[in-house]
């Protein structure tokens, strides 16, 4: 077991809690989708759009940036993370920029955006809550909707006394949240640029839609000088007709709400305000070659395979050595540098709730199981099986092995068996 | 070559496996719809913490009824009088605004959801105010979201927005709080 997961268990309350909020946001996406006889039809849908689209990317990109420009953006494409950081700062600094505001966007984790603007002095400010809150506290988001799910309103209220004009004391969720509002509606009326992802690029209208609750990302674009969309080349969808399957799926599996607040269609720009829109790659078109792991960019990042896991729901989006951690991000991982995060492919159970629950039926459980076939994630799993084979091929060895095998369990379980810890050890009958 | 020759390149000589647009139709003949779509948009704005109301009498008394405290109303719908939006020179100057009256173009029975075009100057006006008033004509009602994109068609049309409810949070504990960034609280006025 990890070190980060295993740190994570010693609080067995917060693990508690965890997996029971967890538990309760999975509960309120199985209410809503019961609510739709045609619900598995619409997951459906959705997969053979994805699967349409992503294979039919360079017609689809070119339809979309003429549109958008004809709309009056400016498009640019970003090979990859290195160059998305440049084309945002060379824009940002051409500007003067000194304020930035942005909502949310794995995207902009992804390619390590805001540590590069504020090496170039930009100060860049999360203006989504729960983004906001791990900001200030310094860390990287826990969950891709819900960043600071791990977060308790006790550490929210401390750092709003510290960081904004919260009374000390007051942890009230309500109170706490209309603080941040004042404190970034000042950010948001003197921010001289706003940027957002993007959840939907419409090829046949140009047009990039982003799904959100709060308002953040709307106020900033409607207010800032300058506005910037960026997202993946796998948001891309054909035609205004196609969202109608995915705005019925998004919130109903990422929160369990039948529609966000609201879903903004961005289109040409504001009033002597330039819109910039950034088209990325960074690996995308690597993996959409690999047939074997092509389907992973269906997801429509929405969360619902992390809200199921049963082992996500208890170790926490922290224990995942990827930037976005449960099942979709194992599998990320694996497709951006498999050496590096193999160690995430063991905390799952192979239960394939997650590819049950995604929206745009991603396999997700079975991409897990072949990256294993591929990868030996433990050197003691591979000295058991090799040793096995040995005993097996020597039958006296085997029965003596038997015999003593009540005692052997024995001193190994005194000697802490690693492969042991967390699981029940038999012990060995006589 | 430059970037989106590379990334297109790239695309083009991978060798993906080549799949068909589907046929949606079955799919949106099949969708839910409701015998009282009214009915289902009101008590689906309600589950998004917004309210709807018919007129109690003139469109200007049903506004200062819902908001007897408002004080700077901003209006872009005739028959309801405040400042005009539109004057204000830069999007920041309404801040401060406790009331901002804009006209919906349909509702959708199945969320709650109201298609806003932007037919006034500053689009902040939607979200900057402490409250959202939407005025829409009651028969403007599909069932779902197919419908209402078969509806909105293919042709750009400039700034549009799905709004349904006021703004919203669940960041800290989970615990659902009206007002994060956005308007505190949405009527849609019905006439």
């Amino acid at each position: 077991m990890n070190k980060a997961a295993a740190k994570h268990l010693k609080d067995k309350s917060r693990t508690q809690w965890q997996d029971e909020t967890l538990w309760i946001v999975r509960g309120k996406r199985d209410n809503l989708s019961k609510q739709i006889p045609e619900w598995e039809k619409l997951r459906d849908a959705a997969s053979a759009l994805k699967l349409y689209s992503n294979s039919h990317l360079p017609e689809l990109l070119e339809q979309f940036e003429s549109n958008a420009v004809r709309n009056g953006a400016i498009v640019h494409w970003a090979k990859d993370a290195k160059e998305y950081r440049e084309i945002i700062g060379g824009i940002l600094t051409e500007h003067k920029v000194k304020n930035f505001v942005k909502s949310k966007s794995m995207l902009s984790e992804e390619c390590e955006l805001v540590p590069y603007l504020q090496s170039l002095g930009i100060d860049a400010v999360e203006t989504d809550l729960g983004e906001r809150i791990i900001q200030l506290m310094g860390q990287k988001p826990s969950h891709i909707v819900l960043p600071a799910i791990h977060v308790k309103r006790e550490q929210v209220g401390e750092l709003f006394t510290a960081q904004m004009d919260a009374e000390p004391g007051n942890y009230d969720p309500t109170y706490l949240t209309h603080t941040a509002r004042r404190n970034l509606r000042m950010k948001f009326l003197g921010a001289d640029a706003a940027m957002t992802g993007g959840n939907f690029a419409v090829a046949s209208t140009g047009e990039v839609v982003v799904c959100t609750n709060e308002g953040n990302a709307d106020i900033g674009t409607s207010l800032a000088p300058l506005q910037i969309a960026a997202f993946g080349i796998d948001k891309i969808v054909p035609d205004r007709e196609s969202l109608g399957v995915f705005t019925r799926l998004l919130a109903r599996s990422a929160t369990g709400q039948p529609v966000t607040a609201y879903t903004t269609h961005y289109s040409g720009s504001r009033e002597g305000v330039e819109f910039h829109i950034v088209i990325v790659d960074n690996g995308r078109s690597r993996i959409l070659a690999d047939r074997q792991h092509f389907k992973l960019l269906n997801c429509l990042r929405c969360g619902a395979c992390m809200n199921t896991c049963p082992v996500f729901r208890r170790i926490g989006g922290h224990s995942y050595s990827y930037f976005i951690p449960g099942p979709v991000g194992t599998n990320l991982g694996m497709t951006a540098d498999p050496k590096k995060y193999k160690d995430n492919l063991s905390l799952c159970s192979l239960c394939h709730s997650c590819s049950c629950v995604c929206p745009a039926k991603v396999d997700l459980a079975d991409q897990i199981y072949a990256w294993r076939q591929d990868w030996h994630t433990s050197q003691a799993k591979h000295a058991i099986s090799s040793g096995m084979s040995f005993v097996m091929k020597h039958p006296a060895l085997l029965n003596a092995g038997l015999k003593v095998a009540p005692v052997g369990m024995k001193i190994l379980k005194a000697f802490g068996l690693k492969w042991g810890k967390g699981r029940e050890m038999p012990d060995m009958k006589k | 070559m430059n970037s989106k020759d590379i990334i297109l390149n790239s695309l083009r000589t991978a060798g993906a496996e080549q799949f068909p647009r589907p046929d949606l139709h079955a799919l949106e003949a099949d969708a839910m719809k409701y015998d009282d779509p009214f009915a289902q948009f009101c008590s689906a704005v309600k589950a998004a913490g917004g309210n709807v109301v018919g007129l109690e009498g003139s469109l200007e008394e049903t506004v200062k009824k819902l908001y007897p405290d408002a004080v700077k109303v901003a209006s872009t719908v005739k028959g309801c009088t405040g400042f005009n939006p539109d004057e204000v020179a830069t999007p920041g100057e309404l801040d401060g605004t406790d009331v901002a009256v804009v006209k919906g173009e349909f509702g959708v029975a199945e969320n709650g959801a109201v298609w806003l075009q932007q037919n006034f100057r500053h689009r902040a006006l939607l979200f900057i105010s402490e409250a959202l008033v939407i005025v829409m004509d009651k028969k403007a009602l599909v069932n779902n979201m197919h419908e209402a994109y078969l509806r909105l068609g293919e042709i750009p049309t400039g700034y549009g927005i799905f709004i349904s409810g006021p703004s919203k949070t669940a960041d800290i504990e989970q615990a659902l709080v009206f007002g994060a960034h956005g308007a505190r609280n949405l009527t849609v006025i019905v006439i």
